[in-house]
């Protein structure tokens, strides 16, 4: 059995059962280009009368958008009745499909589930085929949402009695994602507040610091972020009547003082102390007694084999292998030499403390050493007196032990304490998503100031009055750019490339025209401006690639867009919705017009070689 | 085949291989005998005899190619666990069951078809955004396709006999289009304006469309001090497809501008089905002078059914009812769940199994 449904049998199957039109939604663009291709040797036409009413429709939007003419899917349109509608199109060609679906002309459209918000036509019936979705690079399960929104298609108002929903599993369908999405109750959506450098200069413009707080607050964000915190108020009061039987005893705050007295009781040993002394010079010498160190012990000379602080020896001891190979136990102070030799030496977890060879090893080295070794430089502290620690509470400072409220405390403290704790946690929690909003949008104001659109009192400065009419993503970026005066002397075509390699943000690969040695360097200074920039604004992909396709265009006015469309793999929608991003971005520059002249000029200028042919059709 | 020739035909099947008949046609059939497994079969079989049939020679088909076990190893056989015939297959989703017997297909296409011609009758949740749009803002949550346009028409149409500009925003340039040449064709092209990116088509009309970004852009420079637009006389801000809110990239401008609008005017917020309405209604009623109103529903004006289309062609109702089965995602209708089943066992690498 195939993996899923050919494309020719799902139609004869919907004409079969009158379930036509429909929309089929499929994973990827390419799976709608293919099930278009299905339908080129295939016998399923329309009656002419049908096909009749498709010519009408097709030549009123042709009249309209002569651009897609010529559009290769057009004769599959007309026969079969079926067309691919997804975001690798022309917007005129949507448009096309979406006149012909309103007329009732088509039997099915293969969409992209991904654009299934943008489909802004019903049907009777709609097909699914998968269960979930590409965002961002990640395949995501279908939220309950999502579902509801593609099944929404389905049934039309005033032409359908019922509308359909019909899957049909394709390889790793989930069916359970679907039938939730079918049943279930949508999602409850959640504020995605980002604070932007944009809106701090905009915001900062019209309102003075002080009342910017207010407006915050005014945010569906914070509203959202008071309703956790009124949850949290709530588990507060609880708390608070749990705390009841907990309040002041014989000392107001029994709980810290209890805590600490029995901190203290536990950090006291019970033996009496073994006070161990130490001459400094034992001590700062001990340090250098690392296994294989040759010492010295009076006339005779060693190896260290391994140093412990035993807890029954009051003084440092070392493990030492002696000349004549007898291994001995001695207190570090015993040694009266270190000498600036290590020998290599392998350690082990037993006796003797080292491999048996390297052992056999280390008393042939201890042989051959000369008689005198150069001795270790070691710098000995002066011996100052230990400060007795008046911090230190002794058990004598504490009332607790004579406390008529002893036992009481002592069998609530585990209780208490960690009630006490929670109530902490709970007004920290509340207390940060109270002023979390506030605190973000001070950080921006810090790297705002930083780079002197603020002045230290958060007024705009000159730069900032005119970087605050940049309101599209990577502003920051576009305005050093003007700062460091990079589009000096760019021509219209390099400016554009370069605003459109910030704009577009997909990383889909293809091949490209090749980009001009000018353009290329220009970039280069972009790109490394842009990594500077990385810890205040996550860079753009400035693609070279993208902006030849750009260049080219404005460069060569004689270029048409088949010509265009032809130089790189780009699908024409891409190279459509790039182009009408870079206009918006361009639009954006040329607001600068009283400031940047020059700039707004070569703007403007760009934004009309770019307006012509297909991008000159729409509103 | 008739009945009695498929009774007679089953009772001569060894049990095991009624089972595995029954798997995915009828629920708890461990618990059944010989006799009452055939019964209820037979009951079954009447929606699909034709499938049914089929199955059932393959089966035998299969049991015949396999070597006969040897006689003396029945009685071992039978002597497994007790608690093992009652364990279900790993991958089979555990559900509640429903005990009326599941739709066929024919009900489930019935009242396919184009309804008569009527006139049009605006819904009552639609009369009532309305009326309350008259004084307060009003937040509109209804499931795609139920006319929230209708909603969006009429306050507009309401404002403009008011001499009051009217604001329509949409989240995407192509479905701002879309309106435009809706709205020029209902209210007349003089009366309807664009505003987008890098364009601007008849700025001067009282109902004027325009990207969420454009307006909250305007919102801005109306702060700073330089008016753009008449806001003064702005009555009414249409917010479409507003559950943008969420959106991680582009939901904080929703939020701009709601912030921004000014008081005078109304908020209309146009959304699809959401799980928490009436938080951003009480959001609203916070931020706003009047209190917000909010319209909710959830039934869709056309009926929704939901189907399965196995990849040989054969399509089956995907619930047990008619309609969706809301709340009751385990309903399903014997045949999707076999096929799918039968689907997945095909599909799926032999070592993953869900």
């Amino acid at each position: 059995m195939p993996p899923s449904i050919h494309p020719v049998d799902l139609i004869i199957a919907l004409r079969d059962k009158h379930l036509t039109p429909a929309i089929v939604f499929l994973t990827s663009r390419r799976a709608c280009d293919e099930a278009m291709q299905a339908f080129d040797h295939s016998h399923i036409l329309l009656p002419p009368p049908r096909q009749q009413a498709i010519a009408t429709v097709l030549d009123k939007v042709i009249a309209q958008y002569p651009s897609i003419a010529e559009h290769p899917l057009i004769p599959t349109v007309q026969r079969i009745g079926v067309a691919a509608h997804h975001a690798g199109h022309l917007p005129s060609w949507k448009i096309a499909v979406e006149e012909l679906m309103r007329h009732g002309c088509l039997d099915a459209v293969f969409a992209t589930t991904t654009l299934a918000a943008g489909v802004d036509f019903p049907a009777r019936t709609v097909i699914i085929t998968q269960s979930s979705i590409r965002k961002s690079r990640d395949f995501m399960d279908l939220t309950i949402g999502e579902v509801q929104q593609i099944a929404g298609r389905a049934g039309r108002r005033g032409k359908d009695l019922v509308g359909f929903a019909i899957v049909t599993p394709s390889p790793y369908i989930d069916l359970h994602v679907l039938t939730k999405g079918f049943t279930g109750h949508p999602e409850a959506i959640n504020s995605q507040f980002v604070i932007s450098y944009p809106m701090v200069l905009n915001l900062l413009k019209a309102h003075p610091l002080d009342q910017i707080q207010p407006i915050l607050a005014k945010s569906f964000a914070q509203f959202q972020l008071n309703q956790r915190a009124e949850v949290l108020e709530r588990k507060l009061d609880d708390l608070r009547d749990q705390m009841e039987p907990f309040g002041p005893r014989v000392c107001t705050d029994w709980i810290t003082e209890w805590q600490t007295f029995d901190q203290v009781r536990r950090q006291k040993s019970h033996r009496a102390p073994v006070r161990r002394y130490e001459p400094p010079e034992v001590s700062a010498r001990f340090h250098f007694l690392t296994p294989g160190r040759v010492v010295g012990f009076g006339r005779s000379r060693g190896v260290v084999l391994r140093q412990y602080r035993s807890k029954g020896q009051k003084s440092p001891m070392i493990t030492a292998l002696r000349l004549g190979g007898g291994i001995t136990e001695s207190p570090a102070s015993t040694v009266t030499e270190v000498s600036d030799r290590v020998l290599d030496c392998v350690d082990a977890p037993v006796y003797p403390w080292c491999t048996p060879e390297s052992v056999e090893e280390l008393l042939h080295h201890l042989e051959e050493l000369p008689g005198r070794l150069p001795e270790l430089p070691i710098l000995i502290p002066k011996d100052d007196e230990p400060i007795p620690d008046a911090i230190v509470q002794t058990l004598g400072d504490f009332a607790c032990p004579t406390c008529p409220s002893r036992s009481a405390c002592q069998r609530d403290y585990p209780l208490a304490s960690k009630l006490r704790q929670e109530q902490h946690r709970h007004v920290k929690s509340i207390q940060a998503l109270r002023t979390s909003l506030w605190h973000r949008f001070q950080e921006k104001i810090d790297v705002l100031q930083q780079f002197g659109y603020l002045t230290p009192t958060a007024r705009l400065t000159d730069d900032g009055e005119w970087a605050r009419l940049i309101r599209i993503d990577h502003s920051l970026l576009i305005t050093e750019l003007l700062r460091a005066d990079a589009f000096n002397g760019a021509d219209p075509a390099m400016l554009a490339a370069v605003m459109s390699s910030i704009a577009h943000d997909d990383d889909r690969p293809g091949a490209f025209p090749r980009v001009s040695s000018g353009l290329g360097s220009l970039l280069g200074q972009v790109r490394k401006l842009a990594v500077s920039l990385s810890p205040h604004e996550d860079p753009p992909l400035l693609r070279a690639d993208i902006a030849a396709v750009t260049e080219r265009w404005i460069g060569d006015p004689m270029l048409t867009w088949i010509g265009l469309c032809k130089s790189t793999t780009m699908a024409e929608g891409d190279i459509y919705r790039l182009l009408a991003r870079t206009l918006e971005f361009l639009s954006q520059l040329h607001t600068l017009k009283s400031t940047h002249p020059g700039l707004a000029d070569t703007a403007s200028r760009a934004i009309a070689a770019l307006r012509r042919g297909v991008l000159e059709e729409l509103p | 085949m008739t009945t009695e020739e498929l009774e007679q035909l089953l009772a001569q099947q060894p049990i095991a291989l009624l089972h595995r008949l029954a798997r995915g046609r009828i629920q708890r059939h461990f618990r059944a005998g010989k006799r009452r497994l055939i019964e209820v079969l037979l009951r079954h079989s009447a929606e699909n005899r034709a499938g049914f049939e089929s199955d059932l020679m393959t089966l035998i088909g299969e049991q015949q190619a396999r070597p006969v076990p040897p006689p003396q190893q029945a009685p071992a056989a039978r002597k497994p666990k007790p608690s093992a015939p009652h364990r279900r297959p790993a991958h089979k989703p555990v559900e509640q069951d429903s005990h009326e017997p599941a739709i066929t297909l024919s009900s489930w296409l019935e009242g396919l078809g184009v309804p008569p011609p009527q006139t049009f009758v605006p819904d009552a949740w639609q009369e009532d955004a309305i009326a309350k749009l008259r004084e307060s803002d009003v937040v509109v949550s209804v499931p795609t396709g139920s006319g929230k346009t209708y909603v969006a028409v009429e306050a507009a149409r309401r404002a403009i006999a008011e001499n009051r500009t009217v604001i329509y925003t949409s989240p995407l340039k192509a479905l701002s289009n879309t309106k435009y040449t809706e709205f020029s064709k209902i209210f007349g092209p003089d009366q309807v304006g664009i505003l987008t990116g890098d364009r601007r088509d008849n700025g001067q009309a009282p109902l004027l469309i325009m990207t969420t970004e454009i307006l909250r852009n305007l919102l801005y420079d109306a702060g700073g001090g330089e008016i753009d637009v008449r806001l003064d006389t702005l009555g009414l801000v249409i917010l479409d497809e507003s559950q943008y809110i969420a959106d991680p990239e582009r939901g904080v401008v929703w939020e701009e501008t709601i912030i921004f609008c000014p008081s005078q005017a109304r908020l209309l917020l146009l959304s699809a089905s959401i799980g928490n309405p009436h938080d951003i209604a009480e959001w609203l009623t916070s931020i706003r002078p009047t209190p917000c109103h909010l319209i909710r529903h959830s039934t869709r004006t056309v009926p929704l059914r939901a189907g399965y289309l196995h990849p040989n062609g054969k399509l089956t109702p995907l619930f047990r009812t008619v309609g969706i089965p809301h709340g009751h995602p385990g309903h399903l209708h014997p045949e999707a769940k076999r096929l799918f089943l039968q689907y997945e066992d095909e599909t799926l690498p032999s070592g993953r199994r869900r």
